[in-house]
């Protein structure tokens, strides 16, 4: 597997990791480690939420299993995702799809009480956030948790989240990064107790840092833009990537360009690591995983879910076609998809899309149903097989350190940590290649990242 | 017979402070204590009081936890939702102390200039309205989680806000499922009473918050005799009380009736001087206050006052604020002009 994928990759990286100390990059040492965190959405079309054992999704308990689970695997974080606007479809919130959760920090704040190691993440935009008030409540949660706390920045320029909030949409999409890069120097102001009196192009605010420094310092970001200047964004400024690489080809790759990236920010190569999202198929032998594969993805996508996915990039109503049939031989009614709201993936060309999968399908014989369920878990990285092969693949990424970690999706909540847990961590453990126990109390120990000045 | 006030001991969320608050949340929990109520104030170096009251959910069992906070220099729409997550987190045990920021300082934070003391009361008020539009945005039953269909949540079951006022506008609906109070009960302290103003504290909110300022050194005794001395001043004389005048009272004046009693001032001053010496002695260890021996002043004094009928109850694991105050569970009323399936109606409509 090593050999193949180093062929194919571009950018110097080495023909195997065991050739040299800096398999993808000179300036590059892999740690070899892997880190997991476990990502709770709460609003996607990846949670089973048929399948038998499937809970509450908004239930205290549901959030107090997972997280005491991840806690018992040693894993760094516990990651909150956030939308500001509930998700539509042609003006209709989505139907099919898990839809409502907490707010993130305010459920945080209560789960930090419950655990004493995990890191707690919280997704937090930086449109329809006001600076001072988002870093006060980042720091509040970072004290709470005595320096458990992070921020995953995200940037939207959608106005239609902007309904929601005093602005409106105000922002331009070129203008997002250089926004949210003033937005992040505000906060760390904030939190370092400074006096700001910031004048920028959209609002002028004045204020002082009055809290005092968690035991981690201020709290760990994380940064989850893959876009040049979302790359760029992170090298300046993040500690931790969450990226969409998770196959081992893109992640060298992913890897080769940050460190390019962050060493041009005049930041060292293992300042910036990289948790790639992930989704975790286990079982005791390959067999039954590719069964249990099969099984999960009919549990997450039924008829319905399939004909909605497809009317999300059509633009139009599909509810007359055969979801046992093949892709609709119509053409989408939108030139850019841009229908279904709040979904990430407006931007995408829905006329190429759209005849790519017509032809996709066609040649590989799949039904619009069984081609719903080949994409499902594409966008992340779906790791499938079992426990000792899985812990085996793990083991090769911790050798070429083509990342520091992965970022959990379960499929199943609220038991889907489980044979993560039970499993996978002990194979991993066993191979050296996973913390036995957390190396300090602090989100920022517990990653290895290096203390703040 | 209306339902006596619930006794409150009001917390200021200094972060010097948080171990011993901890403590004390414990405490007064274990000793039977109604509610604590949570201030916090940005300007001065205190933590967000939402998520110290979120943060004591876990740590407590029966007590309610009522958060005293900015309607004004905030974005209504995460307030409403931060808010109501408490209530998720806490089982219902969630309330809203409505204060109004008119300072400079509180304002520059967002990005704003002050209002004047009356356009800061419009907007109380309007935030405090879509507060609950957003809270009632979901139907208790939106999630069907059908498997058949296939349908998770229901689009008829969920309502937008539709919510334009002088200073903001929401959309809705909720990114969060209705809690489980519904609506959580919205107060008015006797110190905010003015900056809120009239159509707050009159039409709008739930009820008042009687507030009794202590020494922290007061004993049992001491604030067993203020607490008397302020619903005698507030018309609440406990069982000597005339049924029939209570019903009327209820009825008539809602906003205005006393829910709480909260007891200010029991750990200290909060100036920003006393807080760094605060701060010393907490890391020397020898921080004045002592959550066990104030919890028990607090027990004795919650004793007297509930032998003699003047407050509610100790409260049980489970229940709610709003059965605290013997308020009912709201039911939702969709509006069929905000419905929020109204797009697809429409498509119907015209299709026809």
């Amino acid at each position: 597997m090593s050999s193949t994928t180093a062929e194919q990759t571009t950018a110097g990286a080495a023909a195997s990791p065991a050739d040299t100390d800096h398999p993808i990059h000179a300036a590059h040492t892999p740690s070899g480690t892997i880190r997991l965190g476990v990502f709770f959405q709460g609003v996607n079309s990846s949670t089973a939420w048929r399948a038998p054992g499937a809970g509450d999704q908004v239930a205290w308990e549901s959030f107090e299993r997972l997280i005491t689970t991840a806690e018992r695997g040693v894993f760094s974080a516990f990651f909150l995702g956030e939308g500001l606007r509930l998700r539509e479809h042609q003006g209709v919130p989505l139907e099919f799809d898990v839809a409502g959760r907490p707010d993130a920090q305010t459920l945080l704040a209560a789960l930090a009480s419950i655990t004493r190691q995990i890191g707690l993440v919280a997704t937090q935009n930086t449109t329809y956030n006001d600076p001072v008030d988002l870093a006060r409540r980042l720091q509040s949660l970072d004290l709470l948790s005595d320096g458990r706390a992070a921020w995953n920045i995200v940037t939207t320029d959608n106005a239609w989240t902007g309904e929601n909030f005093r602005r409106g949409g105000y922002i331009d999409h070129a203008e997002r990064y250089e926004h949210a890069e003033a937005f992040v120097d505000v906060a760390r102001r904030i939190w370092r107790g400074e006096d700001v009196d910031h004048q920028g192009r959209h609002y002028h605010v004045r204020a002082s840092g009055r809290l005092p420094r968690s035991r981690q310092g201020e709290p760990v970001l994380f940064q989850a833009g893959v876009s040049p200047q979302g790359r760029d964004f992170a090298a300046r400024t993040a500690d931790v990537i969450f990226s969409p690489f998770g196959d081992l080809e893109r992640a060298i790759d992913f890897r080769h360009d940050i460190v390019e990236r962050t060493l041009a920010a005049g930041r060292s190569a293992e300042s910036v690591q990289i948790f790639p999202g992930a989704e975790f198929i286990l079982a005791a032998t390959d067999a039954e995983a590719e069964d249990k594969l099969r099984w999960v993805r009919e549990q997450q996508v039924g008829p319905q879910q399939a004909i909605a996915l497809l009317e999300q990039y059509w633009g139009r109503d599909l509810t007359a076609y055969d979801p046992d049939g093949p892709l609709p031989d119509v053409d989408p009614l939108v030139a850019e998809s841009g229908v279904t709201r709040g979904a990430g993936f407006q931007f995408e060309k829905a006329q190429e899309l759209t005849r790519a999968w017509r032809e996709e399908a066609a040649q590989k014989g799949l039904s619009i149903l069984e081609f719903a369920r080949s994409r499902q878990g594409s966008r992340g990285s779906s790791f499938t097989g079992s426990y000792d092969s899985v812990a085996e693949q793990l083991a090769e990424y911790a050798r070429w350190g083509a990342i520091d970690g992965l970022n959990i999706t379960p499929w199943l909540i609220p038991g889907g940590l489980d044979d993560i847990v039970d499993e996978l961590v002990p194979r991993l453990q066993e191979r050296g290649v996973y913390p036995t126990e957390y190396s300090g109390t602090t989100l920022r120990e517990n990653l290895g990242l290096p203390a703040l000045a | 017979m209306t339902t006596p006030p619930v006794l409150t001991v009001d917390l200021p969320s200094t972060p010097a402070r948080l171990g011993a608050v901890r403590d004390l949340a414990r405490a007064l929990d274990a000793a039977g204590l109604g509610a604590l109520s949570i201030s916090g104030d940005a300007e001065r170096g205190d933590l967000h009081p939402i998520h110290v009251a979120s943060h004591l959910a876990p740590l407590t069992r029966a007590l309610s936890l009522v958060v005293r906070t900015d309607a004004v220099d905030v974005e209504p729409f995460h307030l409403a939702t931060q808010l109501m997550s408490l209530d998720h987190i806490s089982g219902g045990r969630a309330g809203w102390l409505v204060e109004t920021r008119t300072d400079d300082e509180a304002a520059h934070v967002v990005g704003r200039e002050a209002l004047d003391p009356e356009a800061a009361r419009r907007e109380t008020s309007d935030v405090v309205t879509v507060a609950r539009l957003v809270w009632d945005s979901w139907s208790d039953d939106a999630v069907v989680r059908d498997a058949e269909t296939g349908v998770y949540v229901d689009a008829a079951k969920l309502q937008y806000v539709d919510f334009e006022g002088e200073t903001f506008s929401v959309r809705g609906p909720s990114i969060t499922p209705r809690s489980p109070q519904g609506l959580l009960p919205v107060l008015v302290a006797d110190a905010d009473r003015a900056a809120v103003g009239d159509t707050v504290a009159e039409q709008l909110a739930d009820g008042r918050a009687v507030d009794v300022v202590l020494d922290p050194d007061a004993t049992a005794q001491e604030i067993a005799g203020a607490v008397r001395e302020a619903l005698g001043a507030a018309g609440i004389v406990g069982a000597e009380l005339d049924p029939q005048a209570a019903d009327t009272a209820a009825a008539s004046a809602a906003p205005s009736t006393p829910r709480l009693v909260r007891l200010v001032g029991l750990l200290g001053q909060q100036d920003p001087a006393d807080d760094v010496a605060q701060s010393q002695r907490a890391d020397a260890g020898e921080d004045a206050f002592r959550p066990a021996e104030l919890a028990s002043r607090v027990a004795d004094a919650a004793a007297q006052l509930r032998a003699d009928g003047l407050v509610a109850p100790a409260p049980s694991a489970g229940n709610t604020l709003r059965e605290q105050f013997g308020l009912p569970r709201p039911d939702v009323t969709i509006d069929p002009a905000r419905r929020s399936d109204r797009a697809r109606t429409a498509q119907k409509e015209t299709a026809r």
